[in-house]
């Protein structure tokens, strides 16, 4: 097991400068002038020497001044010069890199200067995470009973009624549910003011003793983590009602009823708990979601999370955050591609990686 | 649930209802399973539905005639003006409609040399509209002028126009229309709706635009998207997957390694990246979508159609088949695709709903301009008062979804041969 997983970690680094590279190629290779764009953006029309000396440091620090790929003239250089400016471009930031230098953004800039993606990323971070991570709890609460009671009364309406059900549920535009909610309980579409329509936190809430903070955090957070529940459930509650299904059937729950065990220590006891290791396998999988999954109700309620930074970079072509963006969110997908393996190999006996 | 009983069982087979001569295939037990299902079946024929309506767009709703006579000549001024994108869908949809028949047709001849006359049926039907289409784009030439029929219909002797007769982008002459609520509503609340008349069905837009006629136009974005995308990577997902299950080895390593790449690269970054890239008149936005959906989609299909082939490679028909001296090539596409086929429609149908929540997503962001249920949801977004906007859109795409998503869970159920005992 040792060397199974020793293997597939150093699997996971020439798939993750495949991923890299591809991304940077990509984001490098197109055309146009994203440093030029964006400083016109935040600043209008400068001076075009101020103009020209920032956009020259920028291109500097980012590694493009004399492989110049955004440049004024893209016809300057030829297609080949080009991919290998770019293949010298890469290795730049992964050298820079590994040196904990993740460059700079274009986009989020202030006086003092431009920001560490990993800075803006962390800065983020707390948001992103509490969010998914209520809602991930409550997805698992709601749909692991909805999916125990499906595979008990197989057939009956309970179980056809909750399919449609949560079927119709995820079927729902995220971003119809989303500007519903918003402006039905939280703008006073219909005289409803009960939630807050933007952010996470009221003003002053770092003074708040942490029971008052964690109260407004959840009053916050009531809305948006309803949007991100509500489309989930039916994945999760399929997945254990079907899995239950698997394990009811099996020999060894045919033994504990054939014991005389009563059927609630049958059905709780010792079916279920092998059914969960799909699910908590699922959940593992989501991870990676955490990175971009929740774009739409960031930005339907305002609040600054790490999935609109990353979108926000993609629309701009901010390189840095893009590029380290990418890196964790493949480093994430392919750790709950291991993580799952070995939940599996773990709790199954009879699976064997050697 | 579907304990039925086990003769009526045997006797349910093939699309065409004929008693089970030859040996029943998987396919003809899914069919008749899922045909029990009255929640899929209602799903495949409300795709089936607006797959018609949308094709069908020009003759509901636009301001071109079907028939119109003048000085006593008789024109079909619609022929003319579909594109031919249009009439190859067309022959697309009948030659679809007429699978079963031609099923049935090839079926003694295929049986007599052991072909499958599924299979052979697909490839006569694929010729045919490889034919329609290469005959279409290379001879044929749409009328693309503006033919004033609208504005001329009092010239005409007779003119049947469609439906709904209305400009499909009215521009801004029609600036006093806009934003009407849907047009019949006078009826039933006569003070709050004034004027009551079917011109506009479902409302206006905030152009004076036809939602209805938007909504069917929109239509087509959201089938292509899902049946392009899904398509594109079905077909490398089930093709890499058969290679590398079969050839295992380096070859397996190397293409498990890109499926990772492919997995780890977040799609939706990498869709907005390509669209921001990517000019709108190279490619337009949303078949940059339909292609960035195809090429990195296949990941999921990948890996059934691998794990199907490692399962079914020991097996002892395979043995056999090899021994007798089937080809490799043939013995893929009789033996190993057929039987991992059913999972992956699953899959697919489910891919197909995801495929228009991700339009959404993007006309959301403002990333695409396309006619689409996605940028009509936007726009009503931002005006809830005038609901029919975002009503009509938000239930289409919400019923469409739903209509995939049955029917997806209908094949699983179908598929599922504990259900079958």
């Amino acid at each position: 097991m040792r060397t199974y997983i020793l293997k597939r970690l150093l699997l996971m680094v020439p798939t993750m400068i495949g991923i890299t590279l591809l991304t940077y190629a990509i984001v490098r290779l197109a055309p146009g002038d994203p440093v030029g764009a964006m400083i016109r953006m935040q600043a209008g029309d400068v001076n075009p020497r101020v103009f020209e000396r920032e956009a020259d440091r920028i291109r500097e620090r980012l590694g493009l001044k004399d492989y110049n790929l955004w440049g004024e003239d893209p016809d300057r250089i030829d297609a080949a010069e080009k991919l290998l400016n770019a293949f010298y471009g890469y290795g730049r930031w992964v050298w820079h890199m590994a040196h904990g230098d993740f460059g700079e953004s274009m986009q989020h800039r202030t006086t003092e200067g431009s920001k560490d993606p990993f800075d803006l990323y962390v800065e983020r971070a707390h948001v992103t995470i509490i969010l998914q991570l209520i809602a991930e709890a409550l997805i698992f609460l709601i749909a692991i009973p909805v999916g125990l009671m499906g595979a008990r009364y197989r057939g009956r309406l309970f179980d056809r009624g909750s399919t449609v059900v949560l079927l119709g549920l995820w079927s729902i535009p995220q971003v119809l549910a989303g500007t519903l909610l918003l402006n039905l309980l939280a703008r006073g579409g219909m005289g409803l003011e009960w939630f807050p329509y933007a952010g996470l936190h009221r003003a002053g809430a770092e003074a708040m003793g942490w029971g008052q903070w964690l109260l407004d955090t959840f009053w916050h957070a009531t809305l948006p983590v309803l949007c991100l529940v509500y489309g989930g459930l039916a994945y999760l509650a399929k997945l254990g009602r079907a899995s239950l299904l698997e394990n009811l059937r099996a020999d060894y729950v045919r033994t504990a009823r054939s014991k005389g065990l009563p059927e609630r220590r049958v059905v709780y006891h010792h079916a279920l708990r092998n059914s969960l290791l799909p699910m908590i396998t699922v959940m593992v999988m989501m991870l990676p979601t955490l990175l971009g999954g929740s774009v739409i109700v960031e930005r339907i309620f305002t609040i600054p999370g790490m999935g609109n930074l990353f979108v926000g970079a993609a629309m701009q072509r901010d390189l840095a955050v893009i590029m380290f963006g990418t890196l964790v969110y493949g480093t994430l997908t392919l750790l709950s591609l291991l993580l799952a393996d070995i939940l599996y190999a773990w709790a199954d006996p009879r699976i064997r990686y050697d | 649930m579907t304990e039925g009983h086990p003769t009526r069982d045997a006797a349910a087979v093939m699309p065409g209802g004929e008693p089970a001569g030859p040996p029943r295939t998987y396919g003809s037990i899914v069919w008749g399973q899922l045909k029990k299902r009255p929640s899929a079946m209602v799903s495949l024929g409300f795709i089936v539905l607006v797959a018609l309506a949308a094709m069908l767009a020009p003759l509901v709703g636009g301001e071109v005639p079907i028939r119109w006579v003048e000085d006593g000549e008789v024109s079909w001024p619609i022929v003319r003006y579909l594109t031919n994108a249009e009439y190859v869908a067309m022959a697309a949809f009948l030659l679809g409609a007429g699978l079963p028949l031609t099923i049935r047709l090839v079926r003694p001849g295929a049986e007599r040399v052991g072909a499958s006359p599924v299979l052979r049926a697909l490839a006569i039907h694929a010729v045919i509209l490889a034919l329609v289409a290469g005959l279409l784009f290379g001879l044929r030439d749409p009328e693309r002028s503006y033919g004033f029929y609208l504005e001329r219909a009092d010239e005409a002797e007779a003119a049947w126009f469609p439906l709904i007769a209305y400009p499909k982008n009215p521009g801004f002459s029609e600036l006093p229309h806009k934003e009407q609520p849907p047009s019949w509503l006078g009826w039933l609340v006569p003070d709050a709706y004034p004027e009551p008349s079917w011109d506009h069905p479902l409302g206006t837009g905030r152009i004076g635009d036809d939602v209805l006629i938007r909504l069917l136009y929109g239509a087509r974005t959201a089938l292509t998207i899902g049946f392009v995308a899904v398509g594109i990577s079905l077909a490398i997902g089930v093709l890499l997957g058969a290679v590398s299950g079969y050839c295992g080895g380096w070859v397996d390593l190397v293409l498990m390694r890109l499926a990772e790449i492919v997995m780890s690269i977040p799609r939706l970054i990498l869709i907005i990246i390509m669209i921001t890239v990517i000019p709108e008149r190279w490619i337009p936005a949303i078949w940059t979508v339909v292609l960035v959906l195809g090429v990195t989609g296949w990941t999921g299909t990948y890996r059934l159609m691998r794990a199907e082939l490692l399962r079914i490679r020991g097996e002892d028909y395979m043995t056999a088949a090899r021994a007798l001296g089937v080809r490799t090539g043939r013995l893929l596409v009789r033996h190993a695709v057929p039987n991992g086929l059913a999972p992956i429609l699953v899959g697919a149908t489910f891919r197909i709903a995801g495929a228009i929540f991700l339009e959404v997503t993007l006309a959301f962001l403002g990333l695409v301009q396309t006619a689409s249920w996605g940028t009509m949801l936007n726009d009503g977004r931002q005006h809830l008062e005038y609901w029919w906007l975002w009503a009509t859109s938000g239930s289409a795409i919400f019923l469409t979804v739903f209509a995939y998503n049955l029917l997806g869970e209908g094949i699983r159920d179908a598929i599922d041969p504990r259900l079958r005992i």
